[in-house]
């Protein structure tokens, strides 16, 4: 008993590993929030898009000696706003749209770093993360924009309920539907951008969709959902960093790998949905 | 007699093909109309336009400030998403709580007693995914009387729900039209159309026919909607509609 309060204590010497831990855990209660629209839309894939996307802003304010995050946090609303624009027009199709201004972003912010001498390490950082170097201001600002992103789902709970489950009533009761889809699209932008230094670029979409969906296993209304999946997000981001720490693991991977395996687990044994509680029925 | 519902030479184009012609009726408070038609005959188009979701290309609508329920094919909506019974109706209420506003207990009130009206208050909590096809239609008319709707439009709410829940379905619209509440249904069901609802569309891009449905349900009128589709037998009532197989036999689906 004393040895596992210990080795959970012990990681709470260094004040890098608290600023991670804090980071991680606002981290992945913001983005299973938001990951509940992102599943039930269907909008995985702009969530991927976004996060890498976002790359030349960091490049950019990287080479401008500027906060990380706020070069990708002014990427981050124009793709998304970009990527709304060339779909809403409707001449190509949303996903191929998402694909053509992901690519085209994540290159040119390759491009950018590249020219960078030393741009292989701080890359990796970009891609994967790096949350034990988390900053007291980045702390702030991911705390800020948590703010930001919960207080808007919370305020407008009802509003993008409606517009997610039934654009048509949405319509007649003449909600200003494009300006709803626009916000949320920003809303995903805002979360994609406080993710960063906890997992990355890469791994981002895990973060938005892994915990949301495990709570759709386990829900029946939407905020349900996003209470459980903010409690298995949290409780992943700050397991994965024990997790990382002892077994000296990269960390956004550490975090990345725990939430799967809560939707592993949610996915087999769900109460209703789970794959062995329908074989069970089927058996009888 | 008070009018509910104008529609006046009402024309849309949809995905660049005239999806409804010229159709112009006119149904009065508490009337229940059933829209038939051939698949492709504009009836969802109709609706769409007469809610005000797609813009007629001519014409009017006028539902003199009525709100409008619309009640959507079961196969436009998500079945798993999570909301319970309760969630739906009180989608309803929208319109009425207003911007940045949680349930308020008379908001609350609201949806039991809709939910009460049409016999589902028990189910309150269930997912909408765990109720059958004419359980699933009854939310919906509640989450319309929520709304405060005086005119209800159903897209074919009697499509793939068994006859017990069709019948419920039924008793309720008879039900709604006591408290003044206009209703237009549109069904592939010939015999129901005539036989429980007071007035008959039918529609095949242009309105062939419109009136009390015994009237206006002519061999001529049912020729002009279904083309050779539809056979009429005078005597008894029954009505005859088949498909025209390949080798021009006709199939019985109804007698």
């Amino acid at each position: 008993m004393t040895d596992l309060f210990e080795s959970v204590v012990q990681p709470l010497r260094y004040p890098f590993i608290i600023r991670g831990l804090w980071a991680s855990f606002m981290v992945g209660t913001v983005c299973a929030v938001v990951g509940a629209y992102v599943v039930l839309r269907g909008m995985a894939f702009f969530g991927d898009a976004l996060a890498h996307a976002i790359l030349p802003g960091i490049a950019v304010a990287y080479l401008l000696n500027v906060n990380l995050l706020v070069g990708a946090l002014v990427m981050g609303l124009l793709t998304a706003l970009g990527i709304g624009y060339l779909s809403r027009r409707g001449q190509i199709k949303e996903d191929t749209a998402i694909g053509v201004i992901f690519a085209a972003c994540f290159a040119l912010g390759v491009a950018l770093l590249s020219t960078v001498r030393s741009y292989s390490v701080d890359l990796t950082h970009i891609l994967f993360g790096n949350v034990l170097g988390v900053s007291d201001a980045d702390l702030w600002l991911i705390a800020g924009l948590g703010v930001v992103v919960l207080a808007v789902v919370i305020l407008l709970y009802k509003e993008l309920l409606v517009i997610s489950f039934d654009p048509v009533l949405a319509a007649t009761l003449r909600l200003p539907q494009n300006t709803l889809h626009y916000l949320l699209l920003m809303l995903i932008a805002l979360t994609t951008v406080i993710s960063l230094q906890t997992v990355g670029v890469a791994l981002m979409v895990a973060m938005l969709v892994t915990p949301a969906a495990t709570a759709y296993l386990l829900t029946r209304r939407l905020w349900h959902m996003m209470i459980v999946g903010a409690a298995i997000g949290a409780i992943s981001s700050v397991a994965g960093l024990y997790l990382s720490f002892y077994a000296n693991l990269a960390s956004g991977a550490a975090v990345v790998l725990v939430c799967t395996a809560f939707f592993l687990l949610a996915f087999l044994f769900a109460p209703r949905r789970g794959v062995v509680w329908v074989r069970m029925r089927h058996r009888r | 007699m008070v009018p509910a519902l104008e529609v006046h030479n009402l024309s849309v184009r949809y995905d660049g093909a005239q999806a409804l012609d010229n159709v112009s009726f006119r149904v009065q408070v508490g009337e229940r109309v059933a829209v038939v038609g051939p698949n492709g005959a504009g009836k969802s188009t109709l609706f769409k336009a007469i809610v005000g979701l797609i813009h007629p290309q001519g014409g009017v609508v006028q539902t003199y400030g009525a709100e409008i329920g619309y009640v959507t094919q079961r196969s436009t909506v998500d079945w798993n998403f999570p909301v319970t019974v309760h969630d739906v109706v009180l989608m309803g209420r929208i319109g009425k709580m207003g911007w940045f506003r949680w349930q308020r207990p008379r908001d609350r009130e609201m949806v039991r007693r809709c939910l009460a009206q049409v016999g589902m208050l028990e189910y309150a909590n269930r997912q909408i995914g765990e109720l059958s096809g004419g359980q699933q239609q009854r939310v919906f008319i509640a989450r319309a009387l929520a709304q405060e709707a005086t005119i209800l439009l159903m897209d074919e709410p009697f499509s793939g729900v068994d006859m017990p829940s069709q019948e419920a379905i039924l008793a309720l619209l008879e039900n709604l039209r006591e408290q003044g509440i206009t209703i237009l249904v549109s069904t592939h069901d010939l015999n129901l159309a005539v036989e429980r609802f007071d007035l008959l569309a039918l529609l095949n891009r242009q309105l062939v026919a419109f009136g009390p449905p015994r009237q206006v349900i002519t061999p001529h009128a049912l020729t002009a909607a279904y083309g050779g589709q539809a056979l009429w037998r005078g005597e008894d009532y029954a009505l005859v509609m088949g498909d025209i197989g390949c080798c021009g036999e006709t199939r019985d689906r109804y007698d």
